[in-house]
């Protein structure tokens, strides 16, 4: 009993979110692709655990923030058309590419950027989890209360409407 | 191989070298490996945790104080209050109700049962209104005349004896070591010292510093000062002075040798003159009136 009380300590509960606040945003955001609305969905989040810090075990306190963010912006009343802002590519790579393929590659992810945009929420946010989160099915299954196989379905959507999308463009 | 499989295993990096090769082997698929790798590469924005941890910080607060609260501490609260109340409420109910009236001041009220009581100038009546229904007793200092509803005893206590009845209507006059009783209606028993008296309809009773001075008859239906008059039988001097005092705010100065003289007949509560020469003429005595001093002295010649 003592243990589940854990959050409620004050030091606890901010570690836990220096821990999950970075991650849950993004979470967030890959989802409306709204900064303010990932900040207040954020902190509804972790103000509703901190209002159930006695009733939160510490180590379920991951999937209870993954489900009240979701369950929040799922709430949101208004979807607004998503437009998803990268601030930067990673140069890590590109340092030793020509001029030239670098301004290529800078236009192609323009192009998956828009494209990216134009995913149903349910295949962005399965999509980006994997491939920016690095998460492995399982692990998303788990967060999004869905089935692997369902994760599976929604990663190959993803994929092969993104590549509709930029054949088009 | 399926391509499918292998492509979610790529993408949970679990897939072998060789099996990348045959994805990349295939256009479609390869397509799909650069577009995953790209998006690998995006960055997204990076929030401002310390920010949104700051703007939380009210409302976390908000919270600690409710969890601190003792359920406890509300319910003892009230609980002192309620307390303090009930004490307050107690106490002020269990003090005694007082009258008093000032020198040249009568009043008439009623007792919680609806006995009357007229209470004469310069006396005061003490009670208890809580235990009233239980116990009737009052203590008077002064003068007063009772009507009491038929009841339970009736006990007025005064300093020279204690006066018990049983619905009746009476006199009594306690003031300076001296008590008299008078009876108007019903039946009266005065208690002193180790003596009871029973005093019919009628009758009054004088007591001077404890002794019986005085018990006979006489014929009035209510005291005289009921109607602003105050009357005396065969009273000493000092007596009817002392009373003048009680129902003009002045002071008395006699200069007389006898002062024993006796003095039979009433003076008016209304007129100082008036009630002055009552006194005196009967008795052979001048007076003369300066400020709110009287001075009383024989007459010339005397």
């Amino acid at each position: 009993m003592k243990h589940n009380n854990d959050i409620c300590r004050e030091s606890k509960f901010s570690e836990v979110y220096q821990n999950f606040n970075k991650e849950i945003w993004r979470f967030i955001y890959y989802k409306c692709g709204s900064e303010a609305q990932a900040d207040d969905l954020v902190q509804d989040a972790f103000i509703k655990l901190w209002q159930n810090c006695a009733k939160v075990p510490l180590n379920k306190a991951k999937s209870f923030l993954y489900t009240v963010a979701n369950n929040a912006f799922l709430n949101e009343v208004a979807h607004k058309k998503v437009v998803l802002n990268y601030v930067k590519s990673r140069p890590d790579r590109v340092n030793s590419e020509s001029p030239q393929f670098v301004l290529e590659e800078k236009e192609f992810q323009k192009k998956i950027q828009d494209a990216l945009a134009n995913l149903s929420e349910a295949q962005r946010t399965a999509f980006l989890l994997n491939r920016i989160e690095g998460k492995k099915y399982t692990e998303i299954a788990e967060l999004l209360n869905i089935s692997v196989k369902a994760v599976e379905k929604r990663m190959s959507q993803a994929l092969s409407s993104l590549r509709k999308e930029i054949g088009k463009v | 191989m399926n391509k499918d499989y292998i492509l979610h295993k790529w993408l949970n990096n679990a897939a072998t070298e060789a099996e990348i090769e045959v994805l990349k082997n295939s256009p479609e698929y390869a397509s799909y490996i650069k577009i995953a790798e790209t998006v690998s590469n995006l960055e997204t924005p990076i929030n401002s945790s310390e920010a949104i941890f700051d703007a939380m910080k009210p409302q976390l607060a908000k919270k600690t104080k409710v969890k601190k609260m003792n359920p406890l501490s509300s319910f003892l609260k009230v609980a002192a209050v309620l307390a303090i109340v009930v004490t307050a409420y107690t106490y002020i109910n269990s003090l005694n109700t007082s009258v008093q009236t000032n020198i040249a001041e009568k009043h008439t009220f009623l007792l919680p049962d609806n006995s009357e009581v007229a209470l004469n100038a310069n006396s005061s009546l003490e009670y208890n209104k809580n235990s009233w229904n239980e116990k009737r007793e009052l203590t008077l200092k002064g003068e007063a005349y009772f009507k009491v509803t038929k009841g339970n005893s009736f006990k007025v206590k005064t300093p020279s004896g204690v006066i018990t009845v049983l619905g009746t209507q009476f006199n009594v006059f306690a003031r300076d070591n001296s008590l008299q009783v008078n009876c108007y209606e019903g039946l009266v028993s005065v208690e002193f010292n180790d003596t009871l008296i029973k005093l019919p309809a009628g009758t009054k009773l004088s007591l001077k510093n404890g002794v019986l001075a005085n018990h006979q008859q006489f014929n009035k239906t209510s005291p005289t000062w009921i109607v602003s008059e105050s009357s005396f039988d065969n009273a000493s001097l000092q007596t009817v002075l002392n009373e003048l005092g009680n129902q003009y705010p002045i002071t008395i100065t006699a200069d007389i040798r006898n002062v024993n003289r006796r003095f039979t007949g009433s003076f008016t509560h209304k007129n100082l003159n008036l009630a002055l020469k009552s006194i005196c003429d009967p008795l052979q005595l001048t007076y003369s009136i300066r400020d709110e001093s009287v001075s009383i002295y024989a007459k010339e010649g005397q």
